[in-house]
């Protein structure tokens, strides 16, 4: 992992195209600016790791599963 | 052409038929094409099945069957990227876990839908960050 510091109101460059500027530093909050081609997603990584885990535990799933699946109410 | 599929065997399949995810799931990057694959008395459900790995599938659920008020408020980034004009342009999915036992077997991710131009057929999985929905929503039968 790169470390780096910065303070309030500078930025990081990533590749050519992203930005990550540093907004706001309040307490142990800091406050981030992402700037990225619109093809670049961006996204909290606890929440992209919840997504990929339920990705990976559902590629998983038991092989003889549609006797389990419930029907929709109606 | 033909598709491979360790769980559903051989499948003969209209290449216009396959769905494109530029970006492949998340965690699955290099698997981009996969096909929709409709389940005998199951029509609330669809397997994705990957076309370049037989090994890869995924169980989906059309999600308004179990949640009728689902509403995936789809960004306009994704919008954009897909040519999205009106929500009828889109088919969305919820991937499907299924695990053993537990209160809650059956669970669909609500908080990261498939979202396809049902046109293109290109698709993206999205995040829906800050909606409150549930990666692992019960599905609770009839």
């Amino acid at each position: 992992m790169l470390v780096l510091s910065r303070r309030a109101n500078q930025s990081i460059v990533i590749g050519n195209d992203v930005v990550v500027t540093v907004l706001e530093v309040r307490g142990d909050h800091v406050r981030l600016g992402i700037q990225a081609p619109r093809s670049v997603t961006v996204h909290r990584e606890e929440v992209f790791a919840e997504i990929q885990r339920e990705n990976r535990s559902a590629a998983a799933s038991a092989k003889d599963v549609l006797g389990v699946l419930p029907r929709p109410p109606r | 052409m033909l598709v491979r599929s360790d769980r559903l065997g051989d499948l003969e399949v209209d290449e216009e038929k396959i769905l494109t995810f530029a970006d492949g799931l998340v965690g699955f990057p290099a698997d981009t094409r996969y096909v929709m694959v409709e389940i005998e008395d199951g029509e609330a459900y669809r397997w994705l099945q990957s076309v370049d790995d037989p090994a890869l599938s995924f169980l989906t659920v059309i999600p308004w069957h179990f949640f009728p008020d689902y509403e995936p408020e789809i960004d306009t980034v994704t919008q954009q990227e897909l040519g999205l004009k009106e929500a009828v342009d889109a088919i969305v999915l919820c991937v499907v876990t299924v695990r053993e036992g537990g209160p809650a077997p059956v669970t669909a991710n609500l908080l990261g839908p498939l979202v396809v131009n049902a046109a293109t057929l290109q698709g993206r999985q999205i995040v829906l960050a800050d909606s409150g929905y549930p990666a692992r929503a019960a599905l609770v039968g009839a």
